[in-house]
């Protein structure tokens, strides 16, 4: 494809493949060369330039972040609170599936529900779901409760709006072609309606769970007792950054590793699509 | 699909909906808003009303006509507005900026884009506590939040929008004798733009989050800190009069954005 | 006697949730012989899709009596199978699960589906693609595969609803080639609607001339030429006189 915008990419070659090899892992390189040097430079400032007093109390490196987490690993400081977080994450997620997913098809085939709900989802979807946390806290106290309500809240939305998306958009013309095979309802939701929701829902599934570990984090940080959060919001107040940055990697990480996996099943099950569904 | 109507001889009638069948979506979720504060009001006649627990539309609504008149929700609502225009002014102008660069040079786009995959993937929120530590209770650390919590939805769509731009029209506008400000003007702010105000839609929303956590954490006036106070003492006719507040601008914003997306970019379809 | 598919006074109206209603058929009647290829032609709008549907079985008209062998017309069934202009190939699976789709709704076993699907596969010309998806395949082989999918259930009758509307004019020959081999194995009877005089003489016993909306059927012309029919009578007089006569017909109905 001609690109006429980008002057700097890329020519076409007819070059040695050995040419053609780093091409094709050119971005990834450069990619983790980027996150790598970031890192390094991390590293080195402290020894590059003199840090005043004030800023040294708050500075730490990748090394005694890493070095931090491995300790809070092996000594199992890490595994309770995350256990705890890992929780309220885990119930507020399936909450949002169980709830989201019958709801998301029940809105899809029924217009008038559809349009009966539509403000609640819009207001609740556009709000922040931290300007209910003091009410939960009323409610729930700073157990697991509150964690979770904030959790699911969050997670509901891309659920239940991207099964009803899927639901409503199943081709007109595919249903009647199924039908005019012979089919039943239930044929033609089976053959028909699903196949084409599913992509939808597993790519709300996706942003769920990046919501769902926002929640975690937010809750714990303003109205927990226990969790990874409230270690960190805790030893942020002690002045342990590297702490901080520790419970923040693991967050990051597994963030990541979860989607990452929905991702390849999204894929695996959208063999037959031309391209992916977007964000 | 055929209705079963006696055999009428006219030909196609002219269209004659009435007021409701046209707008048949608003009028249901009016009703459905109406009958849900109506409920609420209502289930108290049978529910014993603990007025720590909970509150009542005609409470909430006393409350809340309380506040605007004490002037105390406008203040409130101002102090909140500031670091949030601040915040979301710097990020749309860094993100937007980063967007393209990594857009238009291809190999910076590649060289960053995992990089801003992790940040936006991390729970950027973890690092307020520290940045109120470092840059204590005030404006300046309520405006770093949101920046940072608002800035990658704009680099993103500003990328995506980048790399979006139809190689075809630059070669059309070139081919018509265009120099490069009308390439610009003609054909790449016009292609990149509703990616933009997509990406602020997601930013405001963020924003939002931004201007809760660090009112949350420690400040002394603000919507979010008086949604926190009103909690304490147990005001909650206030406290629901507050949240009531934010939720009707958060879809404002948000909603507001989406209608001016329709209206100004009406050949984006989806997103 | 009785026509093998027969159709007498067949109205319908449709009532669109936010228009005025709009008569799509209006004392339609039609007549169609066992293993006879009769095309309908008309303006855009006059119901002739919509009567293939009725006879399909999704639609029911507001009256008027529809009998097939006989027997009235109840829903759809296994006699009748139609062939869509958009194809209307599920794309989540493959050419070959797409074929076996309407055995497969009939509880057919996985490996007497496989009996049916792969000789009708490699009648098409397909064979080798039977794992592919529909998105990898051009217009034409999708519509050879919605061929196949519809002659898998071996139904007595064949209703088109201007399947190759949506491919290129050199396909669209080809596939009438196609088409023409296969009615005359499988000596189905066939009911194909077009927009194109040319294609419907080409092809049909007879063809008839509907009018605009609400339609009727107009005039019927019988189609004289000699099978099998190869490209070369596309240019004969004859042809052409009678393609005459149809537009002639045709004409009047259409609005710009």
């Amino acid at each position: 494809m001609t690109d006429t915008l980008r002057t700097d990419a890329p020519a076409e070659s007819l070059t040695a493949p050995a040419r053609s090899l780093w091409r094709q892992i050119e971005p990834a390189a450069l990619g983790m060369g980027s996150i790598v040097l970031l890192l390094v430079i991390w590293e080195a400032l402290p020894h590059l330039m003199t840090l005043g007093a004030g800023t040294k109390m708050y500075f730490t490196t990748p090394s005694r972040v890493g070095a931090t987490l491995w300790n809070m690993m092996v000594t199992g400081t890490l595994w309770e609170p995350l256990g705890v977080s890992a929780a309220g994450f885990g119930i507020g997620l399936l909450l949002s599936i169980a709830v989201g997913l019958p709801l998301g098809v029940l809105l899809g085939r029924s217009r008038t529900l559809n349009a009966m709900f539509d403000p609640f989802i819009t207001a609740f979807n556009a709000t922040p779901r931290l300007v209910f946390l003091p009410l939960l806290m009323l409610w729930f106290g700073l157990g697991v409760w509150s964690k979770v309500v904030i959790v699911f809240i969050g997670a509901l939305f891309p659920i239940l709006i991207n099964t009803y998306e899927g639901v409503r958009n199943a081709d007109r013309l595919l249903i009647n072609v199924v039908r005019s095979f012979g089919a039943s309802e239930w044929d033609v939701a089976r053959l028909v309606v699903v196949p084409n929701a599913l992509p939808y829902i597993i790519a709300g599934l996706r942003l769920a769970i990046g919501r769902a570990v926002l929640g975690v984090v937010v809750a714990e940080f303003f109205g927990a007792e226990q969790g990874l959060g409230v270690v960190m919001v805790q030893a942020a107040s002690r002045y342990q950054v590297d702490v901080v940055f520790a419970g923040l990697v693991v967050f990051a990480v597994l963030s990541l590793i979860m989607t990452g996996l929905v991702r390849l099943l999204e894929d695996r099950l959208s063999r037959w699509r031309p391209q992916r569904l977007g964000e | 699909m055929a209705q079963n109507v006696a055999q009428d001889t006219a030909t196609d009638d002219a269209p004659h909906q009435s007021f409701a069948a046209r707008h048949r979506n608003l009028l249901l979720g009016l009703t459905s808003v109406v009958l849900f504060f109506a409920a609420w009001q209502a289930v108290f006649l049978v529910v014993p009303f603990n007025k720590l627990f909970i509150s009542k539309p005609d409470l909430i609504a006393a409350g809340l006509f309380d506040l605007i008149r004490s002037g105390a929700l406008f203040r409130d609502l101002a102090v909140s507005a500031v670091p949030f225009f601040y915040g979301l002014v710097a990020a749309t102008v860094v993100g937007v900026a980063l967007g393209v660069v990594m857009g238009w040079r291809t190999r910076v786009g590649w060289a960053l884009d995992p990089l801003m995959t992790v940040f936006y993937a991390s729970p950027l929120v973890a690092l307020s506590p520290l940045i109120v530590i470092f840059l204590g209770v005030g404006l300046a650390a309520k405006t770093l939040i949101i920046f940072f919590l608002s800035v990658f939805p704009f680099v993103f769509n500003a990328y995506a929008g980048v790399r979006a731009v139809d190689p075809l029209l630059i070669n059309v506008v070139r081919s018509l004798g265009g120099r490069e400000i009308d390439l610009y003007l003609k054909v790449i702010v016009p292609s990149v733009l509703p990616y933009v105000v997509a990406g602020a839609r997601i930013a405001v929303g963020r924003a939002l989050i931004g201007v809760l956590v660090g009112e949350f954490f420690a400040a002394s006036e603000g919507i979010g800190y008086a949604i926190a106070r009103f909690g304490d003492l147990f005001a909650l006719d206030k406290m629901f009069a507050c949240i009531i507040v934010i939720m009707v601008i958060a879809v404002a914003l948000t909603e507001g954005i989406r209608w001016a997306e329709r209206a100004a970019f009406p050949w984006r379809a989806g997103q | 006697m009785q026509a093998y598919i027969q159709g007498r006074n067949v109205n319908l109206t449709f009532r669109p949730p936010n228009r005025g209603p709009v008569r799509a058929l209006s004392n339609f009647d039609i007549d169609i012989g066992e293993g006879e290829f009769l095309s309908i032609v008309g303006p855009s709008g006059c119901g002739k899709s919509t009567f293939l549907n009725v006879l399909l079985g999704l639609i029911k008209p507001d009256s008027g009596d529809i009998r097939m062998g006989g027997k009235p017309i109840a829903g759809p069934g296994g006699d009748r199978a139609m062939v869509f202009q958009e194809f209307g190939l599920l794309p989540w699976r493959t050419v070959q699960a797409n074929v076996e789709l309407g055995l497969e709704l009939k509880g057919m076993a996985a490996d007497a589906r496989r009996k049916v699907s792969q000789p009708l596969i490699e009648m098409i010309g397909l064979a080798g693609f039977e794992s592919h998806f529909p998105h990898e395949l051009s217009g034409g082989m999708k519509q050879r595969v919605g061929l196949a999918r519809a002659l898998a259930t071996d139904p007595n009758v064949l209703l088109m609803d201007e399947p190759f509307a949506a491919l290129d004019a050199q396909t669209r020959d080809l596939m009438q080639v196609e088409l023409l081999r296969v009615w005359q194995e499988a000596k189905k009877t066939v009911l194909f609607v077009t927009h194109q005089i040319d294609e419907a003489i080409y092809l049909s016993d007879r063809v008839m001339v509907m009018t605009k909306r609400p339609g009727r059927a107009k005039k019927i012309f019988p189609i004289a030429l000699p099978r099998p029919r190869d490209y070369e009578m596309r240019v004969t007089p004859e042809f052409n006189e009678l393609k005459l006569e149809i537009w002639n017909e045709l004409k009047d109905e259409i609005t710009v």
